[in-house]
């Protein structure tokens, strides 16, 4: 096929590759396929399932068993392809009437696309790459043509009428039931065959009414010594006339009563029943069963082939019966073939048309047809005939062997037969009767009329299928009121049955395999690690880590990591994974990225999920999950290092220690302690900035511009955490732009805004006087922050340093912050209002409440005097 | 795209304390095997296993789930689907089967309010090390209404028992819920009873 390497870029340019023999793609997929079947094209095409595409192959195959053509579609498990096991079908696509390939790319993602569908599956859609990789592939309208042209050769062209176009050989591709598929490999082990009595009636009844018949039906239908299991009894003629055959009700009457005639005319001794019946205008045929085999019968379905004038007028054609008994599958079909000695075609005709249009449901679309079963009994009046040799005179009396051998010499069935025009694979039992057509009715003599008819062996019984043996073949003179004489055949059938201990014995052995192999074949990864390690985390430092995941197991795994109840995302806000989700090819592995920082945006989840873990709190557990496997749970773990932000201001006031030198687990004490017993009034670590800020004077112009939670730090940031975290004694080390942005951290972090659990009817306060009612009870630390704050910042809106409204604005927010989602434009306004109140140079109440509260923030620092007196100056 | 090879499908759930067994009953029903390592359970593992009950064939999806106490929160998850739980303890472990409270307590928050519940003293071989009487067992199953058995994986005491039991309890429930009239009934009830003390306030 092609030459030089497989994928241009590939590995297999090596000389190991080369001195092999070569493989390319399209031989490779060839292997998947069974001698009699044909690759024809592949075609390079790729699926996308949520994110991810999904490289595959669709392949044109043909079929010689089945005379077709179907796509069939393979995703790889590697790539480039080295196997034919690496080839996985997904889906099969068989090129019949419904067949569709569309593609139409209206909201679709690439010009590069369509749909494959057939029948009634929902269309799936495949992608294919402008250029092909693969040289043994076709691109895109050689595609498209081919298979247009396939559909063409199937459907329109002049087959020979032999050939049956089907699908079946698909099945092999198909998943059907892996139960029902190792019960059948071993069916040996629990399947015996067990004897049941046939018994088949034909006879042609000339338009004769049942009550005509003053002979019992019983010679007919009751001969043989045995009790027969099943009898299947076709009736020919049953009233052909203009008349009845315009008239349903009166045909079904009789039809009625010679059903009853005859259940009433079988063998003594045992109870019968009628299991179906089928008519076609004359032509009926009424399947009775012993009683007890009733319940073993499954699956019975009825079906006829109109034929005769117009193919359509049913006084020729064919009806049948199609059952399950235990496990066999057996029909009968009852017909009545094209008449008159020189119409032999016809009847050839006749019986083909019948054999291929009967059809019995299966289950929605599968139908099973005549073929498809153990065991076939073909009956009727078949109206071969016995050719006369030209100008040859009639033969004389016929009762006797010699004379029929003779006259079967010249049995139009059995010269068909003999040159496969007809019955192909059907038997018939040895002919010791004489022909059963043309009497005169009444009599046992052959036709005396004018037309004088040649005798014939009209009516016959055929049968094909394994393990039939025919014990008797005969027709009954007694019953003499239609030109026909009755016939009857009797055969021993060993039908499959299941014997139910062995079969119950097998099945568990099967469930027991079925699922092992389910279970072995679960798709698995292996995780380098389940916990992931991160040490010491700082508040505003990154840090990650990576591991590794392995395929080691034969087949292509899908993993995600699963989105959790709480919270209602893979990981937690202080995480980042990367990827999450993926698939890996057999033998690959996949490096996970795992990042965490705790910024401005997470401290106050991951401080909340210290706080309300009981014992040591594991920064996250992922849920890594195997598509179609296992879920394996990733720890992921450290320390965190507390700092300030973030704390609330009365754990900040708990400390006796710089914040740096405490421990999660210590710091976790102090956040869940409730009494309200504080060590200093305000948190040094507040007062400090303020102090630093305060006395940068002129240096502040400009600041508290603007706020935002999201913003990245600035790169002095954490020098400023480090020094809060100390208490150091150092130079403060940043600008007055990172001590604002930290002191108004420090402010938004905590869980709790600071103005809290009055936000709302501090917001709704209608005076000064009236808010400090509820600020005064505020914790002592939340309201000694709160009135040093304002004592600071109406310096500085006293000293132009920055403009109110806007102060107002931002601090507002800050300080009465709210947990509700839909903040107004009216909250803001509210915010901004209240704040005014609080540091308006003018306002005048400035000083109610404010009392003593900043002075007596801490005697701990040497700068709180000065900067306490100013600050109340 | 497999075909279904089952009639039904039902999910179980193996919960309890790390080491009572829990893996090892699984493994032993599915594999009808036993290994004595402990290899702790990090996630959730499932094996399938299909059972004939009453003429049909019932395919037992089982999660075996980790035990260790840092992943209790996270496997609560898990319970939602299930229709079985099996609730493990530890003949040999006094802790465990005190923790039995817990798990209960844990499946009432968590679980499908129907779920079919049994409770299983594991390690019944181990009769010299036993700190659990059988009759404790069965007194707190009693108690809250829950089927009881003692099993060993290692002696392959009762494991198939005990599946089959609770499968063929999840059986009735279901085949009842068939045959009952009127589904919705059941919920209609529920409903009127959460809001009966409220009604009869108003009326008093």
């Amino acid at each position: 096929m092609e030459r030089g390497s497989l994928y241009p870029n590939g590995a297999d340019t090596s000389a190991a590759a080369a001195a092999a023999p070569e493989k390319t793609t399209m031989s490779i997929v060839q292997q998947r396929f069974k001698a009699d079947e044909t690759v024809h094209l592949i075609f390079e095409a790729y699926q996308i399932r949520g994110q991810e595409h999904f490289e595959g192959l669709l392949t044109l195959v043909s079929s010689a068993s089945g005379g077709t053509y179907a796509l069939i579609s393979f995703s790889l498990l590697r790539t480039p392809l080295t196997a034919s096991n690496e080839l996985k079908i997904n889906k099969v696509f068989p090129i019949n009437k419904t067949f569709q390939l569309t593609t139409d790319t209206k909201g679709s993602i690439s010009e590069q696309q369509f749909d494959l569908s057939t029948d009634d599956d929902r269309p799936s859609k495949y992608y294919y790459h402008p250029i092909r990789t693969d040289l043994s592939a076709v691109d895109f309208n050689e595609f498209c043509a081919k298979i247009n042209s396939c559909k063409k050769a199937m459907w329109e062209a002049e087959l020979p009428s032999e050939t049956t176009l089907n699908f079946r050989w698909l099945d092999d591709y198909r998943e059907i039931g892996e139960v029902k598929q190792e019960l059948k490999k071993r069916q040996s082990q629990y399947i015996v065959y067990k004897d049941i009595i046939v018994y088949c009636a034909t006879w042609n009844v000339n338009n004769r009414p049942c009550w005509d018949n003053n002979n019992s039906l019983r010679p007919w239908l009751a001969s043989g010594e045995k009790a027969p299991d099943i009898y299947a009894i076709g009736l020919q003629e049953l009233d052909t006339t203009a008349k009845a055959m315009l008239n349903g009700n009166q045909m079904q009457m009789y039809a009625a009563q010679w059903i009853r005639k005859m259940v009433e005319s079988v063998h003594d001794g045992v109870e019968y029943e009628e299991l179906q019946s089928v008519r076609l205008s004359g032509i009926m045929l009424t399947v009775i069963v012993r009683k007890e085999l009733r319940q073993h019968i499954v699956r019975c379905r009825v079906n006829s082939v109109a034929r005769g004038m117009f193919n359509a007028l049913g006084n020729k054609g064919g009806v049948a019966v199609s059952f399950q008994l235990n496990e066999a599958k057996i029909c009968f079909v009852n017909s009545h073939l094209a008449a008159h000695m020189t119409y032999v075609a016809e009847r050839n005709d006749d019986y083909k048309a019948i054999e291929d249009g009967m059809r019995f449901e299966e289950n929605g679309l599968l139908c099973r047809t005549i073929n498809d079963h153990d065991h076939i009994f073909w009956l009727g009046d078949l109206n071969y005939r016995i050719q006369e040799p030209n100008g040859q005179q009639r033969p004389g009396p016929m009762n006797d062997a010699q004379t029929f051998e003779l006259l079967l010499q010249y049995d139009q069935l059995r010269t068909e037969m003999s040159h496969d025009r007809c019955f192909k694979g059907y038997r018939e039992g040895e002919i010791k009767f004489a022909p059963t057509y043309k009497y005169d009715v009444g009599t046992d003599t052959y036709d005396t009329s004018e037309k004088q008819r040649a005798p014939a062996y009209c009516d016959r019984v055929l049968w094909k299928g394994k393990r039939i043996e025919q014990l008797a073949y005969n027709s009954v003179m007694e019953i003499r009121q239609s030109d026909h004489k009755p016939v009857y055949a009797i055969f021993r059938v060993k039908i499959k049955t299941r014997d139910e201990a062995k079969y119950k014995l097998v099945l568990s052995e099967v469930l027991k395999a079925v699922d092992k192999r389910e279970n072995d074949n679960q798709p698995q990864i292996i995780t380098e690690r389940t916990i992931i390690e991160f040490g010491l985390v700082r508040f505003n430092e990154p840090a990650m880590r990576d591991f590794n995941v392995y395929n080691n197991c034969p087949q292509q795994v899908d993993f995600m990591f699963k989105v959790k109840d709480s919270p209602n995302d893979i990981c937690e806000k202080w995480l980042h994974v990367d990827p999450q989700s993926d698939s890996l090819m057999i033998d690959s592995a996949r490096s996970i990225r795992v990042r965490m920082l705790v910024d401005p945006t997470s401290i106050t989840g991951l401080l909340h999920k210290i706080c309300n873990t009981p014992g040591k709190c594991d920064f996250d557990i992922l849920i890594l999950h195997v598509r179609s496997g296992r879920d394996i749970f990733i720890t992921v773990t450290g320390e965190y290092q507390p700092s300030c932000f973030g704390l609330s201001m009365e754990t900040m006031c708990r400390t006796n220690r710089p914040v740096g030198e405490y421990k999660q687990d210590e710091i976790k004490q102090l956040m869940v302690d409730v009494t309200p017993e504080y060590r200093v009034t305000m948190p040094r670590e507040f007062f400090l900035l303020i102090d630093y800020l305060h006395k940068q004077g002129d240096q502040l112009k400009g600041i508290f511009q603007s706020y935002d939670r999201r913003q990245p730090l600035s790169s002095q940031f954490n020098a400023v955490r480090d020094w809060l975290d100390t208490w150091s004694e150092d130079e403060f080390p940043g600008t007055p732009q990172t001590a604002a942005e930290a002191l108004l951290l420090l402010l938004d972090l905590p869980e709790q805004a600071l103005l809290e659990p009055f936000v709302e009817d501090l917001l709704h306060s209608r005076s000064k006087s009236e808010a400090m009612e509820l600020i005064a009870l505020l914790s002592a630390p939340k309201r000694n922050v709160f009135m040093h704050l304002c004592m600071f910042l109406r310096e500085g809106i006293e000293r132009h340093d920055y403009e109110a409204n806007n102060v107002a604005a931002i601090f507002g927010r800050i300080l009465l912050r709210t947990s509700k989602s839909n903040v107004t434009l009216d909250y803001q306004n509210l915010c901004s209002q209240f704040m005014r109140r609080f540091i308006h140079v003018d306002s005048p109440d400035t000083n109610a409440g404010g009392n003593g509260h900043a002075g007596g923030a801490n005697g701990a620092s040497g700068a709180s005097g000065t900067s306490g007196a100013s600050l109340q100056a | 795209m497999a075909k279904k090879t089952y009639d039904l499908l039902f999910k179980l759930l193996l919960i309890g304390d790390s080491g009572v067994g829990k893996t090892c009953i699984l493994f032993r029903f599915s594999d009808d095997a036993f290994t004595s390592t402990f290899i702790s359970t990090i996630g959730i593992d499932f094996k399938i296993k299909t059972v004939e009950l009453r003429g049909k064939k019932i395919k037992l999806q089982i999660w075996d789930t980790a035990g260790q106490e840092r992943f209790h929160t996270i496997t609560t998850s898990y319970y939602r689907g299930a229709m079985g739980i099996m609730l493990v303890y530890d003949i040999t472990n006094e802790k465990s089967f005190e923790n039995i409270v817990k798990w209960l307590r844990n499946i009432d928050e968590h679980a499908n309010e129907d779920v079919e519940k049994m409770i299983l003293g594991n390690k019944c071989d181990m009769g010299d090390k036993r700190v659990v009487s059988k009759e404790r067992g069965e007194a707190i199953a009693r108690e809250h209404g829950i089927r009881f058995m003692e099993t060993s994986a290692k002696s392959n005491i009762n494991i198939e028992r005990a599946f089959c039991e609770l499968a063929e309890a999840i059986l009735d429930k279901t085949s009842g819920r068939e045959s009952a009239e009127n589904p919705e009934r059941v919920v209609i009830d529920r409903a009127n009873s959460d809001k009966a003390p409220g009604y009869n306030k108003c009326c008093a």
